[in-house]
């Protein structure tokens, strides 16, 4: 009862306290955790994340895979992560599109254009932006591996290799060691590396590496490591067991 | 950005090898965005002791006198070398005297102890919290990428140039993934009877 | 033709009884007093050629715009109500940008198409209260040229909304006469020279005028140079040569 009211009314005082308005304040956004990586080749790409999914320094679930293939002949994969709320939200609503452009159209989505129209969906929510880091994986027209990664308001850029999410900060100069060799140079002529395209293999090896090291610093990642790999054969995935602490 | 401890940008590295450890920092110095300095280097020797000191500029500067002060102080009254153990706990106490104004930095350890020969590293938080470790400690604005790098970098018993090179390729690849640090390196590799420095040529950008 | 009329041509939606859309049918009536208008495809690229027929000696006939770009690599030929093919050609315009930027490529042909003919049955009353755009079928169709991942295409689109592909097409007034002039000559290994001097032939023997180098307008689409509209001088050019190559009527 407001104070005002209940000196008009006489009635006694009741023991809420009524000096404050209290603000209730609605956060559309949450942290929901975990890291993606991927890393293109000469004939495939692949794209991984860890299934760990939190809230705060709770563990939600230590299975929830968030790498997505899209449908389509040609297959490409995404993930959006982030505020997964918003990152299936935006997966789903591409699929969609993806599905209807081979029906308008006859054709599978090129790489290329996939990347242009997750560009316009979330540049489409500018103002209240998907709150997520998208990477996107595939084969491009000449069947060279392709990843393109995106900002929250769909920024975008083709690169070799790029790690998003919680622990990218801690991946990413790994990768531009390990991959564009960046800051090795050649000992007998003392030039700069010059990166080449690695073997599959090889790539896997390092995302196991960089999963391992990044559930080691970082509480939000850990549990299982999901690795897609998209070739001309299709979608294969590996599995791979990362620390549950 | 108003961040005491992020102003002036800057980071720190220490390893430990087989019966050597290395330390190595960044040259920088900004004012936010701006650089100001290309030639400030973060690591200071007392004795057969390394401090790496980042965070805010002028205390970097203030508590590398201060430490100077008290080791001098330390040498006169016990009439030997400080070691690195108990420089580590100099720095704590140090620290702990100012834990309602502290100053704002991330210092790092590193040293060989002259009886023992065992390698020492050790951080600590801004209050001199000491976080002792076997393998590694980082510091400074581009920690996050430091501990990527060292982590899949860094094995155990590294021979000294092994270590060099660990922990030179840690630097500078994180320090590329930060805005606030960079624009060149120092590297100290220490084993029990040499100290080696080396001045890293990196991108400046 | 006027003695059939019955209660079924009122609504411009509503089937008769035999099942017919009579505004629709009447709609594509209308193109057949329109000017000629010819298509062609070939492995090089697809020419279009349209007669321009000049009303007034008084009329600039540089101003009869009868084909347009609709995006730097597909075109298209009027014939009919060309009033009506600003609509078609714009909604075309935009669904090509937007495709473009929606996916960082360019939209086939095929699909441009189709998204014109998605227009074409907008008329009526709409569903549900909803106000409707057109109040009648458009009375315009189209010839659209392009060069896309598949090649050369010539696409050909009409009031009904339905569109069909073809190698060689007319429509407009002399279409009966020019298609069956196309049907002889068409050959798949036609050049894109022999197709242009096959348009202007087929359109001087359609053509009430005497053909000459102001009252047909030809343009190409190839996949070097895209869509283009010959210039006078280019005009004039073909024009001679399709003289030349004739023997003169004595």
């Amino acid at each position: 009862m407001n104070t005002m009211f209940a000196e008009q009314f006489n009635e006694p005082a009741t023991n809420h306290s009524t000096a404050a308005p209290i603000e209730h304040r609605f956060n559309p956004y949450s942290d929901n955790g975990g890291t993606i990586l991927a890393i293109s080749g000469a004939d495939y790409a692949v794209l991984a994340g860890d299934t760990r999914h939190i809230s705060g320094y709770s563990i939600n679930s230590r299975f929830q895979p968030r790498v997505h293939t899209l449908p389509g002949e040609k297959p490409l994969i995404v993930s959006a992560n982030g505020f997964s709320a918003d990152g299936e939200t935006l997966v789903r609503r591409l699929a969609q599109r993806v599905e209807w452009y081979s029906y308008n159209h006859n054709k599978p989505l090129s790489a290329k254009s996939c990347a242009r129209l997750i560009q316009t969906m979330l540049y489409g929510k500018r103002m209240f932006p998907y709150y997520v880091a998208t990477i996107l994986a595939g084969l491009d027209e000449n069947g060279r591996g392709a990843v393109y990664s995106f900002d929250p308001v769909g920024s975008y850029e083709r690169e070799q290799c790029r790690a998003g999410g919680a622990a990218a900060s801690l991946i990413m100069p790994f990768l531009d060691n390990q991959v564009n060799l960046k800051n090795q140079v050649d000992p007998a002529t003392g030039e700069p590396k010059i990166a080449t395209d690695l073997s599959l293999e090889d790539t896997v090896k390092l995302v196991k590496d960089a999963f391992s090291s990044a559930t080691e610093r970082h509480i939000q990642v850990g549990d299982y490591l999901e690795i897609k790999i998209v070739t001309k054969d299709g979608v294969s995935v590996e599995y791979f067991p990362l620390k549950r602490d | 950005m108003s961040d005491p401890s992020s102003i002036n940008g800057g980071s720190i590295v220490a390893m430990a090898g087989k019966d050597c450890v290395a330390i190595a920092c960044d040259m920088r110095l900004g004012m936010q965005a701006l650089t100001v300095s290309n030639d400030f280097p973060k690591i200071f020797q007392y004795n057969n002791s390394f401090i790496g000191l980042t965070g805010l500029g002028t205390d970097v500067t203030t508590l590398s006198e201060v430490f100077r002060y008290k080791v001098n102080m330390y040498n006169l009254r016990e009439e030997r070398d400080i070691e690195p153990e108990t420089f580590a706990n100099l720095v704590s106490t140090t620290l702990y005297e100012k834990r309602f104004g502290p100053y704002f930095v991330g210092p790092v350890v590193a040293g060989i102890n002259s009886k023992s020969g065992k390698p020492y590293i050790c951080g600590f938080d801004l209050i001199g919290c000491i976080n002792f470790a076997k393998d590694f400690v980082v510091g400074g604005t581009s920690s996050h990428q430091l501990f990527g790098m060292c982590e899949s970098l860094w094995e155990p018993d590294l021979e000294p140039e092994d270590l060099f090179e660990t922990i030179s390729q840690a630097l500078m690849n994180a320090q590329d993934r930060d805005a606030l640090s960079g624009w060149g390196g120092i590297v100290y590799v220490i084993t029990k009877d040499k100290i080696v420095k080396r001045l890293l040529k990196t991108r400046q950008d | 033709m006027f003695l059939t009329r019955s209660e079924y041509d009122r609504g411009v939606s509503t089937f008769s009884p035999e099942g017919r859309l009579f505004q629709v049918e009447y709609a594509i009536e209308a193109i057949k007093l329109g000017s000629t208008a010819i298509g062609i495809a070939t492995a090089e690229g697809v020419i279009l050629g349209v007669e321009k027929r000049a009303t007034s000696v008084l009329l600039e006939s540089s101003s009869i715009e009868k084909i347009v770009e609709i995006d730097s690599h597909i075109g298209a030929a009027m014939s009919g109500l060309t009033a009506d093919a600003r609509t078609m050609i714009d909604h075309a315009r935009v669904e090509s940008q937007n495709h473009y930027l929606t996916f960082d490529e360019a939209m086939k042909v095929e699909s441009v198409t189709q998204s014109v003919c998605d227009l074409a049955l907008r008329f009526g009353e709409g569903a549900d209260g909803e106000e409707s755009v057109m109040s009648r079928p458009f009375g315009v169709a189209l010839l659209i040229a392009g060069v896309d991942e598949n090649g050369p295409q010539l696409y050909h689109a009409d009031p009904s909304g339905t569109f069909y592909r073809y190698d060689a097409k007319a429509i407009g007034s002399g279409s009966e006469g020019a298609q069956a002039e196309l049907q002889n000559e068409y050959h798949s290994s036609l050049t894109l020279q022999e197709a242009e001097q096959l348009v202007l032939k087929t359109l001087k023997q359609v053509m009430e005028e005497k053909l000459d180098a102001k009252n047909v307008q030809l343009s190409s689409v190839t996949p070097e140079q895209g869509f283009r509209i010959y210039s006078d001088d280019e005009m004039k050019v073909v024009v001679e040569q399709l003289e030349g190559s004739e023997v003169p009527i004595v």
